[in-house]
């Protein structure tokens, strides 16, 4: 498997087609790969998870399944512990309660209860996100929620090129990997992306490691920790903040689970001032863990801190009140302010 | 017909699974008595045991290979014995030591033996998806393995059950539901939470085969679990069978049983599938002798299940963060690839 | 350079067969100015009546020219975008 190409990268590619891209090529390469979903077959997924599968691999592989979560992911776990390497997608992650005793009480909790005699080598992909007036059930990132209980590894790719390295490694990995997308990152025609996601992708495969931040921008003056949409939001912040001076880091997690430390203590050492960015909702969530591990383990480096994330509330349908309690880029910047 | 080598086989699995549970009541009260404390004694925690259910588990897997899957809900130990279970290390799983199947990670409601398929978890009819997802694997595959989900009968208003009947009719997946109908969800009779009379009438709003054993009897169970799992093994789709059985100790341990009339008590205590297949031995010329030899055998295997596993060490405390992965955390691998991207970055 | 020199990338044999409409958008482009294509390559996602269509290099060569921008419109007939031929 090559990690490295002759020359220079050209050839881009949007979100999704880098991610179906990493699951064709997974497919060609084992027969025991398959993807379940709703509407993944002709369709192709709703947001274009599944685009132009169907048409190479059939409709035995990309798997259209009924509206009905529970049977179909845990069929997904009971199909992996067969030995398969299914990819089960939940149409949108707020769908998860329908399902959630086979994710995470069968899925996460089945290698460790069997003290690993069993594993579960499944990719459970969710499409996340709101800024698209879709309201409180179907707006949700919940990346605090899945990050939170043990046993399943968690990643929210950014880029193109990253979406695809993460793939790769989800497929491959023997363990159960929550792969979430950013509906609005994904290039839709419907939905349009901002102007990051789409990135120079590679053409051979590659595996990008779980537990690798990736700082997308270098800083002096402020550490911006955040995932996903905000990872292209702070970019863009950042940029407003260069014209008055202000120097930012942006570190993209890129994985919940496993996260890494050791890349954001390392920006604080250098910056002293924390800015993290969450879609999710505010309390006890993504925001409150990252500073919670700088401050066990680098309190005297804090000087500042601050957290940007969605309020406490459902999510609004009306345009002015979802842009109220969603961060915005403004709320960002203005945070980082407040920590010079 | 079933044959006399397979009767015997059944009495031996219903044998140990009754001493089974007759010795695992005694082991699990030690400790907790005079006032029950639930957390104390060797076998710490629920303990669901399923003496009067041997007939289902006996009739079932008798048709059922390594290669099929089996899951089981929270009281299996009757289904895992049948279905081959290492019982020496079942038994040591249920102690809580380091050699247990589950590495004392699990504990009764939590059993897995990947080498015979078996599967067992403590939320109700949780099991149903995962065994259609075995059923699906077989399907990909093109292989002859089936599935077989137990499930109790109060299981059967589960949106996990009902989803997996639809899933895998609709699929026609190689899966045979078993319902072990014992009368009683904890305190629940049946007819108080379900509205038809029997299970296996959930069958007709799915387009599937459903079959009601009546009786208590595992000759019964024999005939009716061949045919459902030679339709699934003949790629003829998911059957959905009720077996009658009887809880003759409480929901779990511990349990009064305030709740359940004396006659439905003794009731349960007189119909005995055991006796039954006894009968059924001897009618078919099994000489009483043979028949000694069978329980004494069972006995001893059971004692001695028991003792290995009341011998075997206690997990490490450290242990305790270990095997939520198989992989390390970062995956198949740690190192960032290399690439020259246009743009500049990374 | 001169127009006889590059081929053109034309849109209409890609346009998607039930469409009534005469005007569609480029959504997205996927190599850009400069770049190096094969015969057959992806260039560019458009979007007609909200159905996509994937427009491929029809030969060897370089992107010299984008003539229809991300977001931008494009005609029946129209001229997308031209390859300088390897």
């Amino acid at each position: 498997m090559a990690q490295t190409q002759e020359g220079v990268v050209e050839r881009e590619l949007t979100m999704s087609r880098a991610m179906v891209e990493a699951i064709a090529d997974e497919m060609r390469e084992d027969e025991e790969v398959f993807y379940m979903g709703e509407d993944v077959a002709d369709y192709g997924g709703i947001f274009d998870s599944t685009a132009g599968l169907r048409e190479e691999f059939g409709y035995d592989r990309i798997m259209d399944v009924p509206i009905s979560e529970t049977a179909y992911l845990g069929a997904a776990v009971g199909a992996a512990q067969a030995g398969m390497r299914p990819i089960a997608e939940l149409m949108f992650v707020d769908f998860f309660g329908v399902a959630m005793d086979q994710i995470y009480n069968q899925m996460a909790k089945n290698t460790y209860m069997s003290g690993g005699n069993v594993n579960v080598p499944m990719v459970l992909t969710a499409a996340v996100g709101g800024y698209y007036n879709d309201a409180a059930q179907h707006s949700q990132t919940l990346y605090g929620t899945f990050a939170h209980l043990p046993g399943m590894k968690v990643v929210v790719p950014s880029t193109a090129y990253d979406a695809k390295g993460l793939m790769h490694n989800a497929i491959r990995d023997d363990d159960p990997v929550v792969y979430m997308f950013h509906k609005r990152l994904m290039g839709i025609g419907w939905m349009p992306a901002p102007d990051g996601p789409k990135t120079p992708v590679p053409e051979t495969d590659y595996t990008i490691p779980f537990g690798s931040a990736d700082v997308k921008r270098e800083g002096a003056d402020v550490t911006i920790v955040t995932l996903g949409l905000h990872v292209h939001r702070a970019l863009e912040a950042a940029e407003s903040l260069a014209e008055d001076g202000v120097d930012a880091e942006v570190i993209d997690l890129r994985t919940l689970v496993p996260l890494d430390d050791e890349t954001i203590l390392e920006s604080v050492a250098k910056t002293g001032r924390l800015v993290v960015v969450d879609e999710d909702y505010r309390s006890f969530g993504v925001t409150g863990e990252i500073v919670a591990r700088v401050a066990e383990s680098s309190l005297a480096d804090l000087e500042a801190v601050e957290r940007v994330a969605a309020a406490d509330v459902p999510i609004p349908y009306a345009r002015s009140l979802e842009n109220e309690m969603l961060p915005a880029t403004e709320d960002i910047a203005s945070a980082v302010r407040e920590t010079q | 017909m079933v044959q006399v080598t397979e009767l015997q086989d059944m009495y031996a699995d219903m044998v140990t699974a009754r001493h089974y549970e007759e010795r695992l009541q005694e082991e699990y009260m030690e400790g907790k008595q005079p006032a029950f404390d639930i957390s104390a004694g060797p076998i710490p925690g629920e303990l669901h045991l399923a003496a009067g259910h041997e007939a289902s588990g006996a009739g079932v897997c008798q048709h059922l290979r390594d290669d099929d899957t089996v899951t089981a809900p929270h009281r299996p130990h009757h289904v895992a014995i049948a279905k081959g279970v290492d019982l020496k290390r079942m038994t040591a799983e249920i102690f809580g030591r380091e050699s247990g199947l589950g590495k004392g990670k699990g504990g009764h409601m939590h059993l897995f033996d990947p080498d015979v398929n078996f599967a067992c978890s403590g939320i109700i009819a949780e099991g149903c998806p995962p065994a259609a997802g075995a059923g699906l694997a077989a399907k990909k595959r093109n292989t002859d393995s089936v599935a077989v989900a137990f499930l109790g009968e109060g299981a059967i208003d589960q949106g996990a059950f009902l989803e997996s009947l639809n899933f895998a009719a609709v699929h026609e997946l190689p899966v045979v539901f078993v319902i072990e109908d014992n009368d009683w969800a904890i305190s629940m009779p049946k007819g108080r939470v379900t509205d038809v009379e029997n299970g296996s009438q959930r069958a007709g709003g799915f387009d599937m085969p459903g079959v009601r054993v009546d009786a208590d009897d595992a000759v019964d169970v024999y005939e009716a679990a061949r045919e459902a799992v030679g339709r699934a093994r003949d790629r003829n789709g998911p059957t959905l069978v009720e077996v009658q059985v009887h809880r003759r100790m409480g929901h779990f341990m511990g349990d009064a049983q305030g709740y359940r009339p004396d006659e439905d008590q003794e009731a349960a205590q007189a119909r005995d599938s055991i006796e039954r297949l006894e009968a059924d031995l001897r009618a078919a010329g099994v000489e009483d002798a043979t028949i000694d030899d069978l329980r004494e055998a069972a006995h001893e295997r059971v004692e001695a299940a028991i003792a290995w596993a009341k011998d075997q060490p206690k997990p490490d405390p450290t242990a305790a963060h270990e095997d939520a992965f198989v992989n390390p955390p970062s995956g198949v691998t740690d190192t960032e690839p290399e690439f020259e991207l246009a743009g500049g970055d990374d | 350079m001169s127009d006889t020199d590059t081929v053109a990338v034309e849109v209409d044999q890609y346009w998607p067969e039930d469409a009534d409409e005469d005007e569609g958008i480029v959504s997205t482009w996927f190599v850009t100015e400069g770049a190096a294509v094969d015969d057959g390559d992806l260039l560019c996602e458009i979007q007609v009546e909200k159905v996509d269509a994937d427009v491929l290099a029809p030969t060897a060569g370089t992107l010299a020219e984008i003539l229809v921008d991300e977001d931008g419109e494009f005609a029946r007939g129209d001229v997308l975008a031209r390859i300088e031929p390897a």
